[in-house]
């Protein structure tokens, strides 16, 4: 149970990256590229000569790379159905083994009556492996530095996501009907505890558009109860796709930031647009709202789309996009994140 | 009748209305052990001012965050009726304030409000003190979007943005409008330091708003007065003279 993991463990379970992942495929490409240059730089007497030797490095070095990221490729879901504890020395199994084949069809190409020495196929599978784990490390670093690891940061997350002036204000609201319309006191109450319950929730799973949509509409009936006439929403969805998958509560803070800056403080009110469409493999979301023009900075809120930033960074790395465009008077936010879907994930 | 058994006057500002039914709902409940009458609510500060220049509220309960004026800005405008009522101020979650209202013993109900402390704020209401203005103004960075103006009972609100110039003479202060001259009784230097962001000092007794420069004159010394700048201001006919010690605004400002 999801709820159960997080009042039992302060820690996040390591998890593998994405290897189906454009960002992380670069960044592994980068990382042992790197290292290789580390390798030959104190053996280089001269620019050309360090050339030389990274070529030469690399006809084994790229093509045992680029295989393992293929396998790495077809074998991702594999691996993530795999605990963490498993799944690294399979894969650095995985990489011993592709680097000696790799050493062996080499030596076969380019020196067929060279001697194979046993020497060398055992240090380059320990290469191979002393390099995989230097990767699987920083990812691993990375994933803790971007997901709220300590128990204080978890709370800090937990408040960007339940902002404690929208939670007051909202059972302040629900008990100003409860004597005169107990019903709609009723569907409050409902509302809030859908919006707890998923902001409670572990957050590294998926859930459908449909979903987020549903609980953001939950959001914002909360929202009309306290600001009446003076909150306008116009949703335009007739092209979303219902089943594509998204990481939850990221349009609901969105719309919560809409809201404190862009509806309350305005006497009239205002109108906030979403707009989700697909184009291609890529999912849209955006939302706009009106704006005053002095918009003072609030920690509660630069902390939630903090929290939207990193997560979406954290599951889709270079894949996802999110952009602000903050003019005078209006305020338009445009995430956009690969369309997956159930048998996808 | 003496003055304590006549019922406690009370008004209600706050934007959200489920919050004002939340407050009219445990007001009800108290006037069962404390007699009290509401005397009226409003949405926002405009609009609070503009009911209770008409009614007196002996305690008005207020809301902090609110569209057009915030309640801290309310109250300092409350603060130059002949009686001001005592303030109340209600919030959800506001850490700032409410560690500054510790700090200064300003009375608040944190919402949800609960019927206990609404008793207790209203008992103590009588025997409340008001809260002096330059306490309210040390609540808030922010300056205040009007200046009140008291003219025959009823206050009317100027928008900072609409004043050309403030100028000290004895007791007042004239505020200037393209339109319209105004009296009010506050001290230049507090307005010099609450509007630095929007009004400059040209002379002892002179702020001017910095937007509204036009230009500057030389005026040449003649015998009753020595050399010195004028500064015009757009839309008005009059010259107000820079004093020396001024004098670097005309550089920083042509």
């Amino acid at each position: 149970m999801p709820e159960m993991r997080i009042i039992n463990q302060n820690i996040t379970p390591d998890t593998l990256p994405n290897f189906r992942n454009l960002g992380v495929a670069l960044r592994i490409i980068l990382i042992v590229n790197a290292a290789a240059l580390f390798a030959v730089l104190p053996q280089a007497f001269s620019i050309q000569d360090l050339v030389r030797h990274m070529l030469s490095g690399s006809a084994y070095l790229q093509p045992t790379l680029l295989f393992c990221l293929l396998l790495l490729y077809i074998l991702n879901k594999f691996i993530s159905s795999m605990i963490y504890r498993r799944a690294v020395p399979f894969i650095l199994v995985l990489v011993a083994s592709v680097s000696w084949a790799v050493g062996q069809f080499t030596t076969l190409l380019f020196d067929p009556f060279a001697e194979s020495s046993v020497f060398d196929s055992l240090r380059q599978m320990a290469l191979s492996m002393l390099l995989t784990s230097l990767v699987l490390t920083y990812f691993r670093l990375r994933a803790q530095s971007l997901s709220p690891v300590l128990s204080a940061a978890r709370i800090q997350a937990l408040q960007a996501r339940i902002r404690p002036h929208f939670l007051f204000n909202s059972i302040n609201a629900v008990l100003g009907v409860v004597r005169s319309n107990p019903k709609q006191a009723e569907a409050a109450l409902e509302d809030m505890a859908d919006l707890f319950r998923m902001a409670m929730a572990d957050n590294s799973e998926l859930f459908t558009l449909k979903r987020e949509v549903e609980l953001s509409r939950q959001y914002l009936s909360l929202e009309q109860l306290r600001l009446g006439d003076r909150l306008n929403v116009n949703w335009q969805i007739q092209d979303m796709p219902e089943d594509a998958l998204i990481p939850p509560l990221i349009l609901q803070p969105l719309l919560e930031n809409a809201v404190y800056h862009g509806i309350e403080p305005m006497y009239e009110g205002g109108e906030i647009t979403i707009k989700i469409y697909r184009s291609g493999k890529q999912m849209h979301i955006e939302v706009r709202n009106p704006c005053q023009t002095k918009v003072k900075a609030h920690t509660g809120n630069k902390m939630a789309l903090l929290n939207i930033r990193e997560r979406l960074a954290l599951k889709f790395d270079l894949e996802a996009q999110y952009n602000v465009d903050a003019a005078e008077n209006y305020y338009h936010v445009h995430i956009q994140i690969p369309y997956l879907r159930e048998e996808s994930k | 009748m003496s003055v304590v058994d006549l019922p406690l006057t009370v008004f209600i500002v706050d934007d959200e209305p489920p919050a004002r039914n939340r407050l009219k709902d445990l007001l009800t409940d108290c006037a069962e052990q404390l007699p009290l009458l509401v005397v009226g609510e409003a949405a926002n500060g405009v609009e609070a001012l503009d009911k209770l220049s008409e009614v007196q509220a002996d305690v008005v309960l207020m809301d902090i965050r609110m569209p057009q004026m915030d309640g801290i800005e309310l109250a300092q405008h409350l603060n130059k009726l002949h009686k001001p009522p005592v303030i109340v101020f209600t919030t959800a979650y506001d850490s700032y304030a409410i560690s500054a209202f510790e700090h200064r013993a300003i009375d608040y109900l944190l919402k949800p409000v609960r019927l206990g402390r609404l008793f207790e704020a209203l008992s103590r209401a009588r025997a409340a003190v008001p809260v002096r203005s330059e306490v309210l103004q040390e609540l808030t960075p922010e300056p205040r979007k009007y200046i009140s103006i008291h003219e025959r009972g009823k206050i009317v609100l100027l928008p900072i943005e609409k004043i050309l110039y403030f100028r000290a003479e004895l007791k007042y202060i004239t505020v200037r409008t393209a339109e319209q001259e105004h009296l009010i009784e506050e001290s230049l230097i507090s307005l010099e330091k609450e509007f630095a962001a929007r009004f400059v000092r040209i002379h002892r007794n002179c702020l001017v708003a910095k937007e509204e420069i036009e230009g500057f004159e030389k005026v040449a010394e003649t015998d009753s007065s020595e050399a010195h700048w004028n500064v015009k201001l757009k839309g008005l006919n009059e010259l107000l003279p820079i004093s020396r010690r001024q004098q670097f605004i005309v550089k920083e400002f042509s």
